[in-house]
Order: C-alpha cells, then sequence, then structure tokens
C-alpha cells in the first residue's frame, strides 16, 4: 500500500446557523486503503465526506483530493465515484438508462451491462427506478459509483437496506476494486463490517474524531473481558473481579489470554464450573459506546 | 449536456402531466387564438395574436416546465447525483432546460407559421424572430429565479402563477391598448415591450432601429432574473 495520500484534510472546520458542525479535523487517507469515517447520529461524518466530495465548502482549512481542490470538479471527479446517502436517480428513467447517463458524466468509460452485471441489477436493466426497491436503489447507486473503475470511490452507508446476500456481494465487488487499487472511503452504521474491511477508522463525535487508527489500535485502548457466573460456594478467585447487578463476574484485562489461563487453571484446580462463561477481545462497538460514555462524563 | 438533454427529454415524454401542460395546453389556446383569429384581429390586431401565443407558449410551455422540472430535481435529488459526476453546473443547468427551450421554440415556429398561412406572413419576420429569442431567454430567467423560491413541483403550481399570468396578462393589456399611453410603466412591465416587438413586427409600420430599442427592457429582465436566480437558486433541498 503506498503512503501517498489521495486525500489530505487540515484543520477542517465547518459552522452554519452557529453550529460548529466539523472542529479542526485533520486526516489522511493512503492510496489503497479502505478508510471508515465512523461516528454517532449528527458526529459530522456526512458533513465532512460532503466537504471531501466537493459538494460542501468548508468554513475554513484545507481539503486536498489527489493534490487538487475537491470543487475542482474536471480534475477531480473523473477519478472518483460517489455513492450518495440517499438515491438521487430520476424515477423516470430506466435503470439502464441511469447508469448510461451518470455513466457518461463520469467521464470514465466502462460498459454498461458489465457494471449493471455486478451489482445483478440485469434483470431490472429496463425497470423504471420508480419501481424499484429499496435494495435496488441502493445497488443502482453503488453501481454508478464503481463504473469505470474509479480510483477513490466513496461510500456512504452503502449496505443500509440491503439484505444479507446483497451486501456480500457488494463487499466481494469492493475487495475487487481494491485488488484493483481503488482506494475506499466509508461511512456505516454496520460496525461489524468496519471491524472486519476497514485499514483504518477515525471515530468521530461532536465534530471531531476521538480515535484514529487501525481497528487493532482502537480496540487496544479499552481492555478485554472475561464474563462468568459462579456456585454459591466457591473458594477465592485468583484475579480481580467485579460483581455485577445481574450476579455475574466481570473481568477485565489487557492480557485476555493469560488472564483466561490463569482462570481456567485455578477453576480446573477447585473443580468449580465456570457457568455462562463469555470472553473476547474488545470490539469495535465498546470503544464506540466509550466514546460517547466519555463525551457524557465530560459534559 | 447533451446526455442530460436527451435523458430529459426522455422524462418529458414519459411523464403525462408535465407533457399536457407544456405541449397540449399552449398548442390548444394557440389553436383556439388562431381559429378565432378575425375576433382577436378585431380586439387588437394580429400582432397581438402573434404576442399572445408566444407568450402562451413561453409561460406555459417554458416558464412553468423549466420551474416545475427544476424543483423536481433538485427535490428527488437529481441534482446532486449529477454534481457528483465531472459535469459542470452551467452544463447541468443548460442540459436541463434545453429540450423545454428547443421544443417551445418549435412550438412558437409551428404556431406562428401556422398564423402567417391563415391570415398572412409577417411585416419583418427577423425582427419577430428576435423578440422571440429574447422572449424565451426572459422565460429562462425568469424560470431559474423562480426555481430558487420553489421546493417541490407541487410548490411550483403556485410559485409559477405570478410570472405565468402576469405576462399573459400584460401581453394582452399591451396588445389591446398599445404603448400610447402609459408608455414607460408598459415597457418596463415583463413582456410589455417583447409584446410591443412582436406586435410591430407582425403588423409593420414602424422603423426597425425604433423597435430594436424595444428590447433593452427585455434583455433587462434578464440581467435582473439571472442575479435573483444566483442569489436564489439551490442545487439542494433545504434541510
Amino acid at each position: 500500500m503506498s503512503t501517498t495520500p489521495v486525500i489530505d484534510v487540515e484543520q477542517l472546520n465547518l459552522t452554519y446557523g452557529g453550529f460548529h458542525a466539523v472542529k479542526d479535523l485533520s486526516f489522511q487517507v493512503r492510496r489503497g486503503e479502505l478508510y471508515a469515517l465512523l461516528g454517532t447520529n449528527g458526529a459530522g461524518k456526512t458533513s465532512t465526506l460532503e466537504i471531501v466530495e466537493g459538494h460542501r465548502t468548508a468554513t475554513s482549512g484545507s481539503v486536498r483530493v489527489f493534490g487538487q481542490s475537491p470543487r475542482d470538479r474536471d480534475a477531480v471527479r473523473p477519478r472518483m465515484g460517489i455513492m450518495l446517502q440517499e438515491s438521487g436517480f430520476s424515477p423516470d428513467l430506466t435503470v439502464q438508462e441511469s447508469v448510461r447517463l451518470i455513466g457518461k458524466l463520469t467521464q470514465r468509460t466502462d460498459n454498461v451491462a458489465r457494471v449493471l452485471d455486478i451489482v445483478d441489477l440485469t434483470r431490472k436493466a429496463g425497470t423504471k427506478v420508480s419501481q424499484l426497491s429499496g435494495g435496488e436503489k441502493r445497488r443502482l447507486d453503488f453501481a454508478t459509483a464503481v463504473y469505470g473503475t474509479p480510483e477513490l470511490i466513496f461510500l456512504d452507508e452503502p449496505t443500509t437496506g440491503l439484505d444479507i446476500q446483497s451486501r456480500d456481494d457488494l463487499w466481494d465487488v469492493v475487495d475487487k476494486l481494491r485488488e484493483d487499487g481503488s482506494t475506499i472511503v466509508l461511512t456505516t452504521h454496520y460496525l461489524e463490517e468496519a471491524q472486519q474491511r476497514t485499514d483504518r477508522i477515525g471515530l468521530m463525535h461532536q465534530g471531531t474524531f476521538h480515535r484514529e487508527g487501525t481497528v487493532s489500535e482502537l480496540t487496544q485502548t479499552l481492555p478485554a473481558a472475561i464474563r462468568f457466573a459462579l456456585p454459591a460456594t466457591t473458594p477465592a478467585l485468583p484475579l480481580r473481579a467485579a460483581r455485577e447487578s445481574d450476579g455475574t463476574y466481570l473481568i477485565e484485562t489487557f492480557g485476555l489470554q493469560r488472564d483466561l489461563h490463569t482462570l481456567l487453571r485455578w477453576a480446573q484446580d477447585h473443580a468449580v464450573e465456570l457457568q455462562s462463561l463469555q470472553a473476547g477481545p474488545t470490539r469495535l462497538d465498546d470503544v464506540f459506546r466509550a466514546v460517547g460514555s466519555e463525551q457524557l462524563s465530560t459534559s | 449536456m447533451l446526455s442530460i438533454a436527451v435523458s430529459e427529454l426522455i422524462q418529458i415524454f414519459r411523464n403525462r402531466l408535465v407533457l399536457v401542460t407544456s405541449l397540449v395546453m399552449p398548442v390548444a389556446v394557440s389553436a383556439f387564438f388562431i381559429y378565432q383569429h378575425e375576433s382577436f384581429a378585431a380586439l387588437g390586431s394580429l400582432g397581438y395574436i402573434a404576442a399572445m401565443v408566444m407568450f402562451t407558449v413561453g409561460a406555459f410551455g417554458l416558464y412553468t416546465t423549466t420551474v416545475t422540472t427544476l424543483a423536481s430535481r433538485r427535490q428527488n435529488l437529481f441534482l446532486k447525483r449529477l454534481r457528483s459526476t465531472a459535469a459542470g453546473d452551467a452544463g447541468i443547468l443548460a442540459g436541463l432546460i434545453l429540450p423545454a427551450t428547443v421544443l417551445a421554440l418549435i412550438q412558437v415556429a409551428i404556431i406562428l407559421t401556422v398564423l402567417a398561412v391563415v391570415t398572412g406572413r409577417p411585416a419583418d419576420v427577423l425582427l419577430l424572430t428576435a423578440a422571440v429569442l429574447a422572449t424565451v431567454i426572459m422565460m429562462i430567467g425568469l424560470g431559474l429565479a423562480t426555481a430558487g423560491l420553489t421546493n417541490s413541483p407541487e410548490h411550483a403550481q403556485v410559485t409559477t402563477l405570478p410570472v405565468s399570468l402576469g405576462v399573459v396578462a400584460v401581453a394582452s393589456w399591451v396588445g389591446i391598448s398599445g404603448t400610447e399611453e402609459l408608455t414607460l410603466l408598459k415597457r418596463l412591465l415583463p413582456g410589455g415591450s417583447a409584446t410591443e416587438l412582436v406586435v410591430n413586427a407582425w403588423n409593420g409600420g414602424v422603423a426597425v432601429t425604433d423597435s430594436l430599442i424595444l428590447l433593452a427592457p427585455t434583455l433587462s429582465w434578464v440581467v435582473v432574473a439571472v442575479a435573483l436566480a444566483t442569489r436564489l437558486f439551490r442545487w439542494e433541498p433545504r434541510r
């Protein structure tokens, strides 16, 4: 993966109507990377994305895409595909006509039939957009974003409204695009997808980053958890554990394997059954919740 | 621009409501004017009939369609979609407006040709052409400005009424009563000087240089409308 930034954002600010939507945001997206902007509702993800896409003007700060201003559509847009959060297609045009029109306007070359095939809309080629389901509209949106295999693709909540099969198919296409060298910028509410797919994540809250890094870097900031229940009478635990309101025990640890081993050996030595035992690494949604609660405790 | 225009033309012919308001209605009204040309000529002149059919097509065929189209494309985020591509703003607007403009010009040309065949040719075809083109540009400018104030196609049914009824009323007033009285007011109203220009071009009897001056107020309305559109026009719905 190249370290050349495809997107370079410095000290970005956006205010409107007295509301500070984006605050001093700086980040870079490198060539070939899958970078996710995640955050709570109203965190400023879409505003940031719209500025980087060139749909909005920042109040202050600098944004460069391929070293150019994203407002310079002639220079930048032929190299980028955009999947909007909402559909934006004309209801009276057919699927094929919509892809052909938007594809032509991107100034990239591709085959409409090929693009429809990869999003499984070939059978709907002659159907008017007004007659498509929500999921089919999302796939049409995705088709226009990947038309001509652009170098940079923005996916704003791409899998919202898609069934599991369609989601998997979409991610297969994204994987193929990445193999071909495309850079992907993603926003999603599905943290599991982000955890599995992304190289790096910018976790936004109230207009700015609260964490940025790889999934591993983000999850390492919080301890992993071991949960279990115990019979009424047991010897003293070998590790410090907190008693939860439901009677279960919780061990928070930065050394999951070591402490789990200690606990299991203790249980075996004392013939104690660890009921409802659960142990696992910190997940992205734990980090997500922690960011929210940090903010609550500081506000 | 051309690919946007082609897709827009497809949409016009697929949308029955737009088809009726932009094509059928203006033609029907114009046909009535031509059929009753003796009565209307007695009321004003043949030039008055020419002005009325031009403004009927300009107001209901071109202006209303322009406002409705832009409001509709903005409401369903089609404008934002188009701006997600490499197309420039001017090209997008031109592509969206071009089909309605070409259709309006074809309609006016056919209707005025039929009027000429029925009643006799106009005195100055070139002057008439200049008047039609100036009027079309003015109606497009007013359409862009009105689109800035229009949230949806349904809202367009209200926001287009003042201008569309206004220019037809002014054309009727000027065409019937002439401009001997209240000259300045009549010429400064939108459509006033364009009506006088059409009347002069069709009926003849006025020096071309005197008539050409009448283009100035019409083109001034274009400047006003474009200035308003620059301030008012939005590419995305209000959040």
